[in-house]
């Protein structure tokens, strides 16, 4: 067992060659005032309406997140802090908000003043609040889509057709505030492209079903989210995840895992703690404990089970998006019967659930979550606390002797079947 | 003739164990000292202390696992191991039969489910909030201005336990002088105290299944008036073992031996340890 490893492939070094170009062009639109740009929130993301335009999507969260890993995010968390913001407000939200107020960037450069934010209300009510935060100090144009939450298991029309309503409201604003006529076609040929990088996503997400699983679901997907939610819609993106999957499908075919041997298979449930990524993904790396799929990595769209942007019925599409197929913006139910099939499907040992102290969204719940999968389903699963942006919580004791009791838990629980099967 | 050791180094206390099988198994030597600021140098006095005792060669033990929040830091330990899994292991060594564990530490409290061989099923543990924990009963004895032997048998006197409404081992402190403040006995605050603490150990341990027998470890199982309120909010006996602060330095030295004897591959599980019983 190794307390130290080295996780990266080829695609680690593409994607951050794909995001340092997206930095740049926001750096030129900040100088240039173009191409337009538009904040919006991860979850669901209509990133091939902008495509439309040609404007580039500004997330916040890749920002912030951008400056947790890079250990940077206590200073504006502080700053925001010092404003007002209270401790339990979203980290994210803070560390944004400091950001803003004290020109930090995640990159050496500059970050655009937006076009426009648009704020696609997904699941969560903090994100209004923070965009509202936004659009106020930055003085900019907002516009909240309301996407209707998952109260059934499929949305009704009239949902749909509530959300697409919206879309061509906010293609008419847009094009008030680009200057720029809505281009279809263009839109049409984006979510044409986003189908197929769907499509590719999800081949990785059901490479992870073998054994070894040739990337890890959780730290490694993180990897690759970037490049779907800021290319997903472009042909860049489909060449990404075309290499993507090239390279993870060798790695399958020849057996080679994350690990030299893989231990453990999880399903991890919450976003990381990114302030010590690092150090969180050591503590499985220990023992060679590989995550075979993720909620996580569904925050932005939902596609190993099937759903791909339609070019067919493009609106009808990027709603549905919106509304259904994202982890986000579904309820409860769904989440659990999501974890259920990962590890059915992806036949994981055990759950990780990684509450997140300052997002009531992804948390809420989570305690009945671990009661539902280790009381009625038998599945082992433990829970632990931090935070995804603020390094005031993360205890690594604590959080490592959770760990690291739960895997010698997980040992007896396999070594125990193993001795049953072999009588 | 095997022995090994167990060390348990804890946030408050270090405590060390040799174990011997010569004419059965048992606890040839224990010792407790102050961890303080120096973790590795309370491992090595715990653990020199137990082999004075057991007039043994630190070279004379064959086998030593570590324990504990400082389990990393006993240069001289073989091994280690969460004290999650070895209270478990311990417990079900002293009290067979054992299938819940309700250990109260310096700075921890935690909850066990425990298999028939001592296994761990299932655990909850407090989070960034030391209530529930021995902390909570230090500060209430620290601000009453008496020793911490002396809270338990003093609640234990108690006619009518105020309430104590906050959770928090700093806000109790103001909650405290509030009711000295109303004239009520230290008897009183302090059976009050007993039930907020055992109270907020139960909503730990309800978060698992609750089955008999229940085995409270830890160094609060010495205090008699915390095992009665515990007994009480939870409504059934405990098992408490005399050696109940060294459980998880048991459970260490228990799995020492296993690992001492590789003749199975999976050896330290079987659990064979707690089904001969261990007093």
């Amino acid at each position: 067992m190794t307390d130290k490893k080295e996780y990266r492939g080829s695609i680690h070094q593409r994607q951050k060659d794909l995001m340092l170009a997206w930095y740049g062009q926001l750096d030129q639109a900040a100088l240039t005032g173009t191409p337009p740009t538009v904040s919006m929130m991860i979850s669901g993301n209509c990133v091939e309406l902008l495509e439309g335009f040609g404007a580039v999507p500004l997330y916040p969260e890749i920002n912030a997140l951008q400056l947790a890993i890079r250990h940077q995010s206590l200073d504006p968390i502080l700053a925001a802090e010092d404003l007002g913001y209270a401790a339990d407000n979203c980290a994210y939200v803070k560390a944004d908000i400091g950001c803003l107020l004290k020109g930090i960037t995640p990159t050496d450069g500059k970050l655009p003043t937006p076009t426009l934010i648009l704020c696609n209300f997904v699941g969560c009510n903090t994100y209004l609040k923070w965009f509202e935060h936004l659009a106020k100090f930055q003085r900019v144009p907002l516009y909240v889509i309301d996407v209707p939450f998952m109260r059934t298991d499929e949305p009704s029309r009239s949902d749909l057709d509530y959300v697409v309503n919206q879309l061509n409201e906010t293609v008419k604003r847009l094009e008030q505030l680009t200057g720029r006529k809505f281009d279809y076609d263009r839109f049409r040929q984006a979510v044409e492209c986003s189908s197929r990088t769907e499509g590719l996503w999800s081949q990785i997400k059901h490479l992870a079903r073998r054994s070894p699983s040739p990337f890890d679901a959780y730290f490694d997907a993180i990897t690759l989210m970037g490049p779907l939610y800021v290319y997903r819609a472009k042909p860049e993106g489909v060449e990404f995840f075309e290499a993507a999957l090239a390279e993870l499908e060798a790695k399958a075919d020849a057996h080679k895992g994350v690990y030299e041997q893989e231990h453990f298979r999880l399903v991890m449930e919450g976003p990381p703690p990114y302030p010590y990524f690092r150090t969180f993904r050591d503590m499985f790396a220990k023992w060679q404990a590989c995550a075979v799929a993720s909620t996580y990595s569904t925050v932005g769209g939902l596609w190993e089970f099937g759903f791909r942007h339609d070019p067919d019925h493009p609106f009808e599409s990027v709603a549905m998006h919106m509304i259904a197929q994202n982890v986000t913006n579904r309820n409860l139910l769904q989440r659990y019967e999501q974890i259920r099939r990962y590890v059915e499907d992806w036949d994981a040992d055990g759950v990780i659930i990684h509450f997140v102290k300052s997002c009531r969204l992804f948390s809420a719940g989570q305690g009945d979550m671990r009661d539902y999968f280790t009381k009625q389903l038998g599945v082992p699963t433990l829970y632990v606390e931090s935070d995804l942006e603020d390094p005031r919580y993360f205890a690594e004791a604590q959080t490592k002797n959770r760990i690291d009791a739960f895997f010698e838990s997980l040992e007896h629980t396999k070594a125990t079947a193993s001795i049953r099967r072999k009588v | 003739m095997r022995i090994v050791a167990g060390v348990d180094v804890g946030s408050t206390q270090t405590k060390a164990v040799i174990m011997s099988d010569n004419g059965g198994l048992q606890i040839i030597a224990r010792a407790l000292v102050d961890t303080g600021a120096n973790v590795q140098r309370a491992a090595e006095r715990a653990f020199d202390t137990c082999c004075r005792q057991a007039a043994l060669h630190t070279s004379d033990v064959g086998f030593i696992v570590g324990t504990g929040y400082g389990r990393y830091k006993i240069a001289f330990g073989n091994t280690q191991m969460t004290e999650i899994t070895c209270h478990a292991k311990g417990a079900s060594f002293l009290c067979p039969g054992t299938r819940t564990v309700i250990d109260m530490g310096g700075q921890d409290s935690k909850a066990i489910s425990v298999g028939p061989k001592g296994e761990v099923l299932d655990f909850v543990m407090n989070d960034k909030c030391a209530a529930g924990t021995g902390r909570f009963l230090a500060n209430s004895a620290e601000v009453m201005g008496i020793t911490l032997d002396e809270v338990g048998p003093l609640s234990l006197q108690a006619k009518h336990p105020v309430k104590i409404a906050t959770v928090c081992t700093v806000f109790v402190e103001s909650d405290i002088l509030s009711y000295l403040a109303q004239g009520k006995t230290a008897e009183d605050i302090l059976g009050g105290v007993h039930i907020a603490i055992a109270k907020r150990t139960l909503s730990l341990a309800r978060r698992l299944n609750i089955e008999p027998e229940i085995t409270m470890t830890g160094g609060v199982a010495r205090n008699k008036g915390m095992v009665q309120a515990l007994e009480e909010v939870i409504g059934r006996k405990m098992q408490v073992s005399p050696d109940a602060q060294f459980i998880g330095a048991i459970g260490a030295a228990l799995f020492a031996l296993e690992k001492l004897d590789q003749s199975f591959e999976f050896g330290i599980w079987r659990g064979e340890h707690a089904a001969s019983g261990g007093h």
